[in-house]
């Protein structure tokens, strides 16, 4: 294993890896069903998993856990692959959904439905995604504007402003409408608990075009990390190429969104771990958010359930706190001129 | 060929003044150089903060007119009208004053120092912890201070833990604006916490603290702000020189013989306490930091580091949006912060979306 | 003051004070070092031209001597003294830098940018003085800027804006300027018009020191060449002495022959031939 880790990055077997992950990622969802904040000791789970349970621990672990467990694979799929291919658009190892305001965008559409009248019970998935599209929009024409100065700090201050903004509008909708905010409160701060699978079937369709845009464009995407007058000699369109990733960035930070509310920081710790991983190629980086997003974000629900029992911390609070130092980090690590 | 441009005789004492500047000579050792522009700018802005003061008095629901206003501050008028203008919105109207002008004069800072106008410290998450600690003394978790305390004791942990975690200011001050952006991320979604374990009563007296207000100001808070104020402005005539250089590049910087560390840390010292203070007394109103500086900007026709006039137009800013919340939509009352963002908003995405010559973002 | 005491003030600083060099010098980025134990000093009154290919350290070094990159071990010399020991100010009333990267502030006029070079030697009491006023007209004349000091620095060519930064070191009135990459982005008039304001500066009295990527111009306009490789001085001396086939060879891998220019007998790069060695 030492061996290993003297490879450089881009040269080691993606397929090991790949495969190690997977095992990691398997392992992260039993003990997801294992671990949790409720009275049922592990002793108990694990009966209960062998089928040797009461029907309340029945209930338990195949109903509440479970589902926690499988948003929690989604919710790490969608952000992590939505991270990777921000980064790779924007050309910079900074761009993060939560970071850059999509996530606020899309906040704030599902607060002007529930202004409009409709609950958090009924959302329609495709608000949360238009949202996330218009933020998404607005952050990436900054990040285009500014794409010839090396400078990956000022899309996260245009990002963090775009956020700060957006926030403010939607604390602006809730001041005329207690019943909204009451129920924005909740929904407001990420978690993976207490949702509802419903809503994850619906985001389903969605979810599928997201994946054909992905496939269409993440070749071109290769070229384009060298610049857009390369992309543009090895003959690919790189304004299509945007569109359709923008496109399926939001669809993905929207259904996302929709179902657990904002979790930041998830696009940029996983593109960044699977950049460590297997280098900077985004055919490989993609490859590998797959099992790694839902790594993280399991594990990190799992934290949440046992740091602060009885009660539990809302998974976003966790990513932030795992967030902040690996944000950090990259701006340590890439050396960059003007830092 | 050697000094051919001293070779005319030059005898006269007194230098005269480089163009667009007056010199004020007292003797050989004491000569200061004022810039006329300035000078002429900031008064114009003293004498409408002058006017916008005294039409905030003199509104609201007892409206007063200036002449009465400016009876009463002189110490005449009748009690009726010394009762309103005096208690009632004079603390207030100081509130408005004190924050707008040091959320603006450190966001100028702070611009300056990243050389981005972007990075004020409301964006870059000061403001989040502040509100982040405000919130938990509301709600009643934590510990028992103020309010208007904790929100102090948030801005100086949120600054204390970015310098920890950037390791000192880094240069241009990007390691530690990297390290508030994720400070303010987690201080935000630790108060979203906050608000959604408690019932919907306590999270509604705790929402001025989440959008920025002056109704819930502090007496006391509102004097040291005050002092404080007073004192970073002194400092910043004082140190208007050095901050001047912050726009060339480093090396230029120190081979003009400043101390580019101390002149960085100086001003995020003189920033972090204005904003700290500011937000302990209303709240998060980050917004200013970017309006305020950007206006007087524009009115110095984008030179030189307008730090003077950044306070005045941030306090005439400050002063108009509260006008503005109290009387539009009389008798509610829309909080100031949430004026500032409808007002700052479009101009923030005008900022985003415009395309750019080299320094404007 | 008048105009014959700053005239004396120079020259005797030139000859009293003026001296640069390192000893043991070591400089890093990180943590891989670019300069390891370098000795080096600059002859007083001369123009030295640092040449060497991209990455040996020349810039570095100038950093290094101008107290703007700090040593990780060995001390920079000015008149003797740690030149880190030394206050800024005073150190910038004795060596100036002219950096590559060159930003400005917004809107700013080359007098006022000029202004901007007397920064060391005003206070906050004394902000504006006689020196002061001479200082800036006498950089203005020796920069050939008198007729465009209002002009904005944006609007200018790029040799009037190199020559406006030049000026702005002009009128910090030192007796040392160290330049890193006077000319380069410049196109050949414009090349020439610094060199040789460069050389003006010298026959004046200043120590000069600058980084240059043209080899034939370094020997044409420099009275020393450190050449240097790997973060080590390979050679040094006077152009003609030091500027030898072996020496590109080493320095570039180029093959090539030398002739003396019929003019000034400095020498000239002909027959250029890239080799691998």
């Amino acid at each position: 294993m030492i061996s290993w880790f003297h490879i450089p990055p881009a040269q080691r077997p993606l397929f090991s890896v790949f495969v190690s992950a997977h095992l990691v990622l398997a392992l992260c969802c039993i003990c997801s069903l294992l671990f949790g904040a409720g009275g049922l000791s592990l002793q108990a789970s694990f009966q209960t998993l062998l089928g040797n349970g009461s029907a309340d621990d029945q209930f338990t672990v195949f109903h509440l856990r479970a589902t926690r467990t499988v948003i929690g694979l989604f919710i790490g799929l969608t952000l992590g692959i939505a991270g990777a291919l921000m980064q790779a658009v924007a050309r910079n190892p900074l761009a993060e959904p939560g970071l850059l305001g999509v996530s606020a965008g899309s906040s704030l559409a599902v607060a002007i439905t529930l202004v409009l009248g409709a609950s958090t019970a009924t959302l329609t998935v495709g608000i949360a995604q238009f949202g996330a599209l218009l933020g998404c929009l607005c952050v990436l024409s900054v990040a285009r504007m500014q794409g010839q100065q090396n400078d990956p700090i000022r899309l996260v201050l245009a990002g963090a402003a775009l956020s700060s903004l957006l926030l403010a509008v939607t604390s602006l909708l809730l001041l005329f409408d207690q019943r909204a905010a009451d129920e924005i409160r909740f929904w407001v701060t990420g978690s993976v608990a207490g949702r509802d699978t419903d809503t994850l079937l619906s985001v389903l369709p969605s979810m599928l075009i997201a994946g054909l845009c992905i496939l269409y464009a993440v070749k071109p995407l290769a070229s384009l990390a060298l610049g857009e007058r390369v992309a543009i000699g090895l003959g690919h369109k790189p304004q299509r190429i945007r569109a359709v990733v923008i496109v399926a960035v939001a669809l993905l930070v929207g259904g996302a969104t929709a179902i657990a509310g904002p979790v930041a920081f998830i696009g940029l710790v996983v593109p960044f771990a699977a950049r460590a991983l297997v280098g900077p190629d985004i055919r490989r980086t993609l490859w590998l958010c797959l099992p790694l997003g839902p790594i993280i974000v399991i594990s990190a629900d799992i934290v949440s359930r046992l740091v602060a029992q009885p009660a539990e911390m809302p998974l976003g609070v966790l990513t932030a706190i795992i967030g902040a130092p690996v944000l950090l980090l990259i701006v340590r690590s890439r050396r960059m001129p003007t830092l | 060929m050697m000094n051919q441009s001293l070779s005319l005789p030059n005898n006269e004492e007194n230098p005269t003044a480089p163009s667009g500047h007056s010199l004020l000579s007292l003797g050989r050792h004491l000569t200061l150089l004022i810039e006329k522009q300035a000078v002429i700018r900031n008064t114009w802005l003293l004498i409408l903060l002058s006017v916008a003061c005294i039409a905030t008095l003199g509104i609201g629901t007892m409206p007063i007119s200036p002449k009465d206003v400016i009876a009463v501050l002189f110490g005449h008028g009748n009690p009726m009208s010394q009762f309103i203008v005096q208690d009632l919105r004079l603390p207030r109207l100081l509130a408005a004053l004190f924050t707008g002008a040091a959320f603006s004069l450190a966001g100028c800072l702070m611009q300056t120092m990243a050389r981005n106008r972007l990075a004020t410290p409301g964006i870059i998450g000061i403001d989040n912890a502040a509100m982040a600690f405000a919130v938990s003394s509301v709600v009643g978790m934590g510990v028992s201070l103020a309010p208007s305390a904790m929100a102090l004791a948030g801005a100086a942990t949120a600054t204390a833990l970015a310098f920890g975690l950037a390791g000192g200011s880094g240069t241009r001050g990007y390691r530690f604006i990297v390290a508030g952006i994720g400070i303010g991320a987690i201080a935000g979604a630790v108060t979203q916490l906050l608000l959604s374990q408690v019932s919907i009563d306590v999270a509604n007296s705790a929402y001025p603290w989440t959008v920025g207000s002056l109704s819930a100001r502090d007496p006391m808070m509102v004097k040291v702000l005050g002092i404080g104020l007073g004192i970073c402005l002194v400092a910043c005539l004082f140190l208007a020189s050095q901050f001047a250089l912050m726009p060339f590049s480093d090396q230029v910087i120190t081979g003009l013989g400043a101390n580019i560390k101390h002149i960085r840390i100086t001003a995020l010292v003189l920033c972090i306490t204005l904003t700290g203070l500011a937000v302990a007394v209303a709240g998060p109103v980050g917004l200013v930091a970017l309006v305020g500086p950007e206006i007087a900007r524009v009115l110095a026709r984008y030179r030189g580091i307008p730090l003077i006039s950044s306070a005045l137009t941030g306090a005439l800013v400050m002063i108009l949006a509260d006008l503005f919340g109290r009387t539009i939509l009389s008798p509610i009352e829309l909080p100031v912060g949430i004026v500032t963002a409808v007002i700052g908003g479009p101009y923030l995405i005008w900022i985003l979306v415009r395309r750019t010559s080299r320094t404007s973002l | 003051m008048t105009a014959t005491s700053l005239q004396f003030k120079q020259t005797s600083e030139i000859n009293n004070l003026a001296r640069l060099g390192a000893e043991r010098l070591t400089l890093k980025h990180g943590k891989t070092s670019i300069i390891e134990n370098l000795d080096v000093s600059l002859p007083e009154g001369k123009v030295t031209a640092i040449v060497g290919p991209n990455g040996c350290g020349k810039s570095t070094l100038l950093n290094g001597l101008s107290r703007v990159h700090s040593p990780s071990s060995g001390v920079v010399l000015l008149d003797g003294k740690d030149i880190h020991s030394l206050p800024s100010k005073e150190v910038a009333r004795r060596l100036a830098l002219l950096p590559q990267d060159t930003l400005a502030p917004d809107g700013i006029t080359i007098e006022e940018l000029i202004r901007f070079g007397r920064h060391p030697h005003q206070s906050l009491l004394k902000q504006w003085a006689m020196d002061d006023q001479q200082a800036i007209n006498y950089a203005l004349n020796a920069a050939d800027l008198e007729g465009l000091k209002n002009r904005l620095l944006d609007t200018l060519s790029g040799g009037q804006r190199q020559r406006a930064w030049i000026a702005m070191s002009i009128a910090q009135e030192t007796p040392l300027l160290l330049l890193d990459e006077p000319t380069s982005a410049l196109d050949l008039g414009h090349q020439i018009e610094v060199f040789e304001l460069i050389r003006n500066l010298s026959r004046q009295g200043k120590t000069l020191a600058m980084v240059v990527h043209d080899l034939p111009s370094a020997c044409r306009y420099s009275d020393h060449i450190i050449a240097m490789k790997k973060g080590e001085i390979i050679t040094q001396g006077s152009p003609k002495e030091v500027m030898t086939k072996e020496l590109v060879r080493e320095l570039y891998g180029v093959e090539c022959d030398l002739i003396p220019d019929p003019m000034t007998g400095s020498p000239i790069l002909i027959n250029m031939k890239r080799v691998r060695n």
